[in-house]
């Protein structure tokens, strides 16, 4: 039997060393799963939502308050998508700790990046999809950002948005992305990048000699332990779904331009408190982009200190320097995230 | 890990035996499309035990966000309550266009005496115009008693703007003296519990539980009136209100102030019975104080020596004193009856003329507004009244007819 898709990403054995929920923390299996969540229940949702200004906000309503089961649908929707950023940055982080970025992981470890930032704009997209008053000041905000890009803002303003203002050619715009143009993408590199671990010669191990153990796994066993994390990830969002609803508002009424400023969603609120403080193109472009530009050249900072021989575990010497840099740049964001809090608390 | 596995199982049925729960205590929705909107809402869901607010405003009609405002296919409360309109009071003065305007209902429309808001809105009672204008005449801030500011800007008056006034005792003024306007928070305290905008008259004021009660009128008791007027008085030596301070048990007594002077009619009918939609809401036009527009005398419905009251003969269907009488129903008004007009034309649709023998002193019947009541009367000729026909302020009968108390 020629192997399956499954077999690919199960090789026969694996080293038990690393397969450990401790090295891996699970996350790109969860990544796996969240996605297969967050993709079904976003089809069950397409069926309901409308993409109008008129309609949008309500069709939502419609689906949480009317549709039997609508509300776990959508908050299901809404959980996993959290979830999914929440793992796929936690995933990242696992890969720089562990020093798993080095070659051949190079190209992978790009390849993931570029799913955590479509992953973003999904999420994103998604969250202006509501088109209610909770995501107005965001729409507005963050669309404008673009428009402070030098020479080419208003372009891709434009292109963006369809007008000089959010209106319905956004909305349709935004629907077209976030099921198709980002939904695309997302599946063609992220099946790539399964591709690649695989190609790439799976979990990140030290090379046979200068391992401490040749204990395996079976790809049985491996699949088990699959199986038991998608059970507890399940109850975890069926908990969240059912407890902590998804956010709501009251429609974007038509001809209203003024956003009061709300909250963006949690994984841009450290942009949203970096605009306070000044230029948007650099603020808001140009040091974003800066952040993402450190995190993609982490393979690329001074690699050869790295041995392969330290990899398998966590925070190996070699990767010091990457591991100091990525845990400040990652300090400053959650601090950011913080102060852009602050103010619920008064 | 096989424990591992049926732990993880059983919480997870336990928690979508959880979300069954959840979807199984959801009440049915319980949705309607208005005739008006033709948008389904869902509001009668939670509140399907409200009565009708009036029969002119009925549900199946209306709805309740035509009115209100609010999310119609949210049933959760906050979010189905985060856009009503003036919180529980659509028609205050400051939505109250959006709530209750448009053409086809009570603004913006060419018909006569249907364009309530714009009347209201330029009203004493809204603007407070009259008050402002002698209290800045009083304290040598304005030349004349001309009406020049209301609370509110409108057209033919600035706002009145307190911090800008350069007496302190006007600044007083501005903030211990306002609580009366329509569009004002009343005073604290169940005498003085009301409404703002539309409902100050035409909806009873919170129970003193401080449950609400949805019903809008035009058959107001003289209590809803005395919820602003008849409670005190604001003393331009201190700039402060005074409640009055008797402790009145019946009707008699609680009706006026002790001071007033009024007659057997003025105190067992209610205010709105001689009281007029043009007196009480304005006509549209700006009025310097309250004598201006409150124009209703005792002649009004006695007549004078010399003359019998004004009457008109209903001969059409849409003859505004029918649509009265329909948001009211306390008369069987008909086309062809005749009933009393005051000098500006307004019917007095309440007060028929009895059919009686020509050339005898004809008798009048009056249902009383708030409560259907019958009761008959005379005109002045033919009576044992001297009183000359051009003295005819109240103050002259209020000679012969004041009630003792």
């Amino acid at each position: 039997m020629r192997p399956s898709f499954y077999d690919h990403l199960h090789p026969p054995t694996i080293p038990a060393a690393q397969a450990r929920l401790r090295y891996t923390l699970g996350t790109g299996g969860l990544g796996v799963f969240l996605t297969l969540v967050v993709g079904f229940t976003g089809i069950l949702v397409t069926f309901f939502y409308i993409p109008t200004p008129e309609q949008a906000a309500k069709s939502v309503q419609e689906l949480t308050f009317l549709v039997p089961f609508g509300w776990l649908m959508r908050n299901l929707h809404y959980w996993s998508a959290q979830l999914l950023v929440l793992v796929a940055i936690m995933h990242l982080l696992r890969v720089v700790f562990t020093g798993a970025y080095l070659p051949p992981r190079r190209l992978n470890y790009l390849l993931g990046l570029s799913l955590l930032v479509i992953c973003l704009f999904l999420d994103f997209t998604g969250y202006v999809l509501r088109w209610d008053e909770g995501v107005h000041w965001a729409l507005v905000a963050g669309t404008n950002l673009v428009r402070s890009i030098p020479l080419v803002g208003e372009g891709l303003y434009k292109a963006l948005v369809g007008g000089s203002q959010p209106g319905a050619t956004t909305l349709i715009r935004f629907y077209a992305w976030h099921l198709f143009g980002l939904m695309l993408i997302m599946m063609a590199i992220g099946v790539w990048h399964l591709f690649r671990v695989r190609r790439d010669g799976g979990i990140a191990v030290p090379p046979p000699e200068h391992r401490t153990t040749h204990a395996r796994i079976t790809r049985k066993e491996l699949a088990r332990r699959e199986g038991l994390a998608m059970v507890w990830a399940t109850f975890v969002l069926v908990v969240l779904a059912s407890l902590v609803p998804a956010p709501l508002a009251p429609g974007i009424q038509e001809g209203s331009t003024s956003a009061s400023e709300n909250l963006a969603p949690w994984f841009f609120l450290w942009v949203q408190q970096l605009l306070k403080y000044g230029d948007p193109f650099i603020f808001g472009v140009l040091i974003p982009l800066g952040a993402l530009l450190i995190v993609a050249l982490v393979p690329y900072i001074t690699p050869q200190r790295l041995s392969p021989t330290e990899l398998g575990r966590w925070f190996p010497h070699g990767g010091r320097n990457v591991q100091i840099l990525i845990a400040i740049l990652g300090g400053v964001i959650i601090l950011l995230t913080l102060l852009a809090l602050l103010p619920l608390l008064n | 890990m096989r424990r591992g596995l049926l732990l993880a199982s059983l919480l997870l049925f336990v928690a979508s035996t959880y979300v069954l729960w959840q979807q199984y205590r959801i009440p049915k929705p319980i949705g309607i499309t208005p005739s008006l909107t033709g948008q389904a809402e869902y509001c009668l869901t939670c509140h399907a035990d409200l009565p009708e607010i009036s029969q002119s405003h009925p549900v199946e009609t209306f709805g309740c966000v035509l009115c209100h405002g609010g999310e119609p296919l949210a049933l959760a409360a906050d979010l189905a309550h985060s856009t009503m309109r003036g919180g529980a009071n659509p028609s205050d003065l400051s939505v109250v266009e959006v709530s209750c305007g448009g053409e086809k209902c009570h603004s913006g429309t060419s018909q006569v005496d249907r364009d309530h808001i714009q009347r209201v809105i330029t009203s004493l009672q809204a603007t407070y115009a009259g008050a402002i204008a002698q209290v800045r005449y009083a304290f040598g801030a304005q030349p004349d008693l001309t009406a020049q500011m209301g609370v509110y800007a409108v057209d033919g008056l600035s706002a009145f703007d307190p911090t800008t006034e350069s007496s302190p005792v006007l600044k007083a003024f501005g903030s211990n003296c306002l609580s009366c306007h329509l569009s004002a928070q009343p005073l604290e305290g169940d005498e003085y519990s009301r409404w703002s905008g539309c409902s100050a008259c035409h909806s009873p004021a919170p129970r003193e539980d401080g449950t609400l009660v949805h019903k809008l009128t035009t058959s107001m008791l003289y209590t809803q009136c005395d919820k602003c007027h008849n409670r005190g008085n604001y003393n331009l030596a201190d700039m402060q209100f005074h409640p009055r301070d008797d402790t009145p048990t019946d009707r008699l007594h609680d009706y006026y102030q002790p001071i007033a002077e009024f007659t057997l009619c003025e105190w067992t009918l209610d205010c709105v019975e001689c009281h007029t939609r043009q007196e009480a809401m304005g006509d549209g036009h700006i009025y310097n104080n309250k004598k201006e527009i409150q124009y209703i005398r005792c002649r009004t419905c006695h007549g004078t020596l010399d003359s019998l009251p004004l009457t008109y003969t209903i001969n059409d269907e849409n003859d505004l004193a029918l649509r009265l009488a329909f948001l009211n129903p306390i008369a069987d008004l008909k086309v062809g009856d005749t009933i009393l007009m005051t000098d500006k034309g307004e019917p007095l649709w309440n007060i028929r003329v009895l059919p009686g023998v020509e050339g005898t002193t004809p008798t009048y019947e009056l249902f009383s507004k708030a409560e259907g009541q019958r009761s008959t009367f005379k005109p002045v000729i033919g009576s044992t009244c001297q009183q000359k026909p051009d003295l005819q302020d109240a103050r002259y009968c209020h000679e012969c007819h004041a009630t003792q108390r």
